[in-house]
């Protein structure tokens, strides 16, 4: 097997494992999670994709939930991570584009193309 | 929210804001494709099918470039808020751009090598050691199934299931594609550029949004609060705005909103339970806290939603001491009612909860 295949089989499998948890999900876990979805069946259709996505998030968050594990304090503390990833980013995008051009060469558009093998 | 879902909150304002962004796309499309392409240094001849894989790349990158210039705008000036209200929807059609992108480079290089065009794309180029000639290709893919996850998980539903906090850090997903997406442009398409018009638009773009951000950062930097003990010092009772508030962070950063309102002081948590938005920075009106993100509203006094809406923040404790407006860092439940404290110079009595300054 290779690399691509394995990676295409590995994407194939996600989505399987990701469609055997929208089903009980949207026909039942949904409504027992959230009362705002109990009655409204339309916009669960949008949900698929994201499911497929983000199963294991989704299994945990169910879970979590369910079993009312998640201290409430958690919901009102934004995530203090901002800063750091823009600081990431913004280096790596500096440090990308320098790459980038460092690399990039000057084509000699005047210059007749050269047949490097011979074709079989 | 505490109505029922549907699959799209469309109103007067979201449906203009969508058309505007419609007509946006349209109209980029339009120019790359028809108006200046001798400007966009196409040197060697190109088919439709590359020419429109292109143009619509492009018009992605410019897309995520502006969605990623909204929320620092919106922080500097609050005229650009209008932007950020409808900013999911942006996101959503950037998505399928990006998606008819990827659908015209599978659809021409590698629909004709007779096996599957996915395990084509994987396996065109694999020299994953080298910058030049780096498979960019995958740069690509990573920024792809970023949008889509972003995309995917935009309806309300999954910022109340996964919660703010948790929906947040999964949108950070967009910083890793703008990074990627850079990445793809500067070890593709800039790989061949003779004509530095595209060059130096792709570098401008990621400037803009680099400088939006250290401009923020900057400006939140100055909202740092002081500690005097186990309460913190907002800032002096005579800065204070009527109807407006004061941001602090708090030393566990977390961040807390205090406004002026009728001459008494309240303090509530900053981020609203919608999506974690910035209700510092928004204004009172009936007594309400209005999210300048989205419109959600609170009771300043209690951090909860009027009837029939049920979202809650925790509220804060303040106390005087001199002219100096102190929070106590422990939040309470979400909305827990804290009678508000009376500043003396608006001509009311002190309130009994005002604490002298300690001797």
């Amino acid at each position: 097997m290779t690399v691509p295949e394995f990676l295409v089989g590995l994407m194939r499998i996600w989505g399987a494992i990701g469609a055997i948890v929208a089903v009980p999900f949207l026909i039942w876990g949904i409504d027992r999670i959230d009362e705002d979805a109990r009655g409204a069946y339309v916009f669960r259709l949008l949900l698929i994709p994201g499911i497929l996505l983000i199963w294991p998030i989704v299994l945990w968050r169910w879970w979590q939930i369910e079993a009312q594990d998640a201290p409430w304090l958690a919901r009102y503390q934004p995530a203090m991570v901002h800063g750091p990833l823009v600081a990431v980013m913004s280096a790596a995008i500096i440090l990308v584009f320098a790459l980038g051009l460092a690399v990039r060469q000057d084509w000699p558009a005047d210059i007749a193309p050269i047949q490097l093998s011979e074709t079989q | 929210m505490s109505v029922k879902y549907i699959p799209v909150q469309w109103n007067v304002n979201k449906w203009f804001y969508d058309a505007i962004m419609l007509a946006g796309v349209v109209l980029f499309l339009w120019i790359f494709l028809y108006v200046a392409p001798d400007v966009l240094g196409h040197e060697q001849p190109i088919n439709p099918q590359i020419y429109n894989a292109r143009a619509f790349g492009i018009c992605a990158f410019l897309m995520l470039t502006i969605i990623l210039c909204i929320g620092p705008l919106a922080r500097l000036d609050t005229r650009f808020l209008p932007l950020l209200y409808n900013r999911r929807h942006f996101g959503v059609m950037t998505a399928f751009v990006a998606l008819t992108h990827a659908g015209y480079i599978l659809n021409w290089y590698f629909a004709f090598t007779g096996q599957d065009k996915i395990l084509g794309l994987l396996g065109a180029n694999t020299s994953y050691g080298q910058i030049a000639g780096f498979p960019f290709e995958a740069f690509g893919i990573v920024a792809l199934i970023a949008l889509l996850i972003l995309a995917a998980t935009s309806h309300d539903f999954w910022l109340k299931f996964l919660t703010p906090p948790v929906w947040k850090r999964l949108h950070y997903l967009i910083y890793l594609a703008y990074f990627a997406v850079v990445a793809h442009v500067a070890l593709g398409i800039l790989q061949e550029q003779q004509n530095h018009a595209l060059t130096a638009f792709f570098m401008a773009c990621a400037g803009v949004v680099l400088a939006l951000h250290v401009a923020v950062a900057i400006q939140d930097r100055k909202g740092e609060a002081a500690c005097d003990g186990a309460w913190i010092e907002v800032g002096m009772a005579d800065g204070m705005e009527e109807g407006r508030a004061r941001i602090v962070t708090l030393p566990s950063g977390d961040r807390v909103a205090v406004f002026l309102h009728e001459g008494q002081l309240s303090a509530i948590g900053n981020a609203c339970a919608h999506q974690n938005g910035p209700l510092g920075e928004g204004r009172i009106v009936d007594c309400l806290v209005t999210c300048p993100w989205h419109g959600f509203q609170y009771d300043v006094r209690s951090g909860a939603s009027p009837a029939p809406f049920t979202e809650k923040v925790p509220t804060y404790r303040l106390r005087l001491v001199g002219p100096m407006i102190e929070v106590h860092p422990d939040p309470n439940p979400p909305g827990t009612y804290v009678e508000p404290i009376a500043l003396p110079h608006f001509g009311r009595p002190p309130d009994k909860s005002v604490e002298e300054a300690p001797a």
